[in-house]
């Protein structure tokens, strides 16, 4: 699941908690689901590095694939 | 002229103030077109400056109050428009240009193609508020379409690189001013679509003079923005400045590092934010627990035998209310059989045949005693009879049986 998605899900769950008609049973499940998606989703944010890259192709609306390389600001 | 005056000899200063007052009187409000040179800006915050054309030369002065307002400052080879009064300063005698506005040559023509292709695009529907989408809020990458050695992209990756490191970035680079910049714009926004390059596109540039900025406004630009799957963030020069691009996109960013800021989310906001919500999560999940306790409270070993002794002492009561009331229930009976029994022995005495022998009547019996004569025919003459007394009894023989009568026809009752 992406990083929306599961924001989203976790969403969800804390209404799902909120319902007085979700079994105890039920919340737990959820809360447990809930926490593990709360720490994979930080846990893939912190794994995540920015990556800065610049277009090399130049041909205008060209058929071959973009290509790119890494880019530094020359200033 | 020289007629009306010939004859007369003036003082420098008399000449001087009738030379002033005849040209500020004759050029009042007047325009003048010009090419700046000479340029001084003064300690004081006036402009000293020169216009000139091929054949003659202008001095000119903007004071402070007025040029504070002037959205460019000029410079060496600026062609510009200004409007003001001739005046003369009577110690130098030198007359200068008064400038009271100032605009570069072009800007006008400029704004007002500007506005005409601003109501055309508005008629073909470019600027519906409809057609604005919403920017992803997790955007993983994002496209640039703007120089790569400009001012937008240093504040841009700036921006991000503070905010969020969890977003990537492709530059696309174009031109962005001058001859070929729309082309080359045009084409990386249609580029970055085609291979779906980033969630999110900024196009801009760093501040500049209207020219410069018209690239921005091209009608090729324009139109690769209205046609963009990708949501695009047009951030075109300064906060005064503008670009047709702006209205075109879906979000419209004073300066490129405002558009950064408006594309990122802060990192330690989002991990902030997680925290918060599993935090959420654990008080919603405890509130619960919590409700179900205080429920299974209710079934503790404890709380059922209080309540099993509470219903034990209910049926203590009952039972003691219930013996109470049979105990008086049966002793009242046994007080009304008493009483039922007193009456019937007194009803008994008064049908004991011994009462009624003892008030004179005997029991005649056959001699065994045991079978009682009632009537006379029952015997025969010679018969052994007995006969009991109210006190003592005696034997006897029959001597004769008298006419069968009963004894109501006997005593005529």
């Amino acid at each position: 699941m992406g990083f929306e998605q599961d924001i989203t899900r976790m969403e969800e769950i804390t209404n799902q908690l909120q319902d007085q008609a979700t079994s105890l049973d039920e919340s737990i499940k959820l809360f447990e689901e809930g926490v593990k998606l709360a720490r994979k989703v930080e846990k893939g944010l912190e794994k995540i590095e920015q990556k800065v890259e610049i277009l090399l192709n130049s041909a205008e609306d060209s058929e071959e694939e973009p290509e790119l390389a890494p880019f530094t600001d020359e200033s | 002229m020289s007629d009306l005056f010939s004859d007369q000899t003036f003082t420098v200063s008399d000449i001087t103030m009738l030379i002033k007052q005849t040209l500020q009187g004759a050029f009042h409000h007047i325009s003048v077109e010009g090419e700046i040179s000479n340029f001084r800006p003064a300690s004081s915050g006036h402009w000293y400056f020169q216009l000139n054309d091929t054949k003659a030369a202008l001095q000119a002065v903007m004071f402070k109050p007025k040029n504070w307002r002037v959205p460019f400052v000029p410079k060496d080879g600026d062609r510009v428009r200004v409007s003001g009064t001739i005046s003369v300063y009577e110690r130098r005698g030198s007359y200068q240009m008064i400038c009271e506005q100032i605009s570069k040559i072009g800007e006008g023509d400029i704004l007002a193609l500007l506005e005409q292709r601003k109501r055309e695009f508005a008629a073909a529907g470019y600027f519906d508020p409809d057609r604005k989408r919403a920017l992803p809020v997790f955007p993983r990458r994002i496209c640039v379409v703007t120089s790569p050695t400009g001012a937008a992209i240093r504040d841009i990756l700036q921006v991000l690189n503070r905010r969020n490191k969890a977003i990537s970035i492709v530059v696309l680079p174009a031109l962005v001013q001058g001859e070929g910049a729309a082309q080359t714009i045009a084409s990386r926004i249609r580029m970055a679509n085609r291979w779906r390059l980033g969630d999110i596109l900024i196009i801009g540039r760093g501040g500049g003079s209207i020219e410069d900025l018209l690239p921005f406004s091209d009608q090729l630009v324009v139109e690769a923005v209205v046609e963009s799957e990708i949501p695009v963030v047009s951030a075109v020069g300064h906060e005064i400045d503008w670009a047709l691009s702006d209205y075109a996109a879906d979000v419209r960013a004073p300066t490129p590092s405002a558009a950064a800021e408006l594309v990122s989310r802060d990192l330690q906001e989002i991990v902030a934010s997680l925290h918060e919500s599993v935090r959420h999560m654990a008080r919603t999940l405890s509130g619960r627990i919590a409700l179900s306790r205080s429920r299974t409270a209710l079934f503790t070993p404890q709380r059922m035998s209080e309540y099993f002794s509470r219903r034990l002492e209910q049926l203590h009561l009952q039972n003691d209310d219930l013996k109470e009331r049979m105990t008086v229930h049966t002793r009242e009976r046994i007080t009304s059989m008493k009483s039922t029994l007193h009456t019937l022995s007194g009803r008994l005495d008064a049908l004991s045949p011994l009462g009624v022998l003892d008030r004179g009547y005997a029991i005649v019996t056959r001699a065994d005693g045991r079978t009682v004569v009632t009537r006379a025919d029952q015997l025969k003459q010679n018969d052994h009879i007995r006969i009991q007394f109210g006190t003592g009894a005696v034997t006897a023989t029959t001597d004769t049986i008298l006419e069968e009568k009963n004894m109501e026809e006997e005593y005529g009752i």
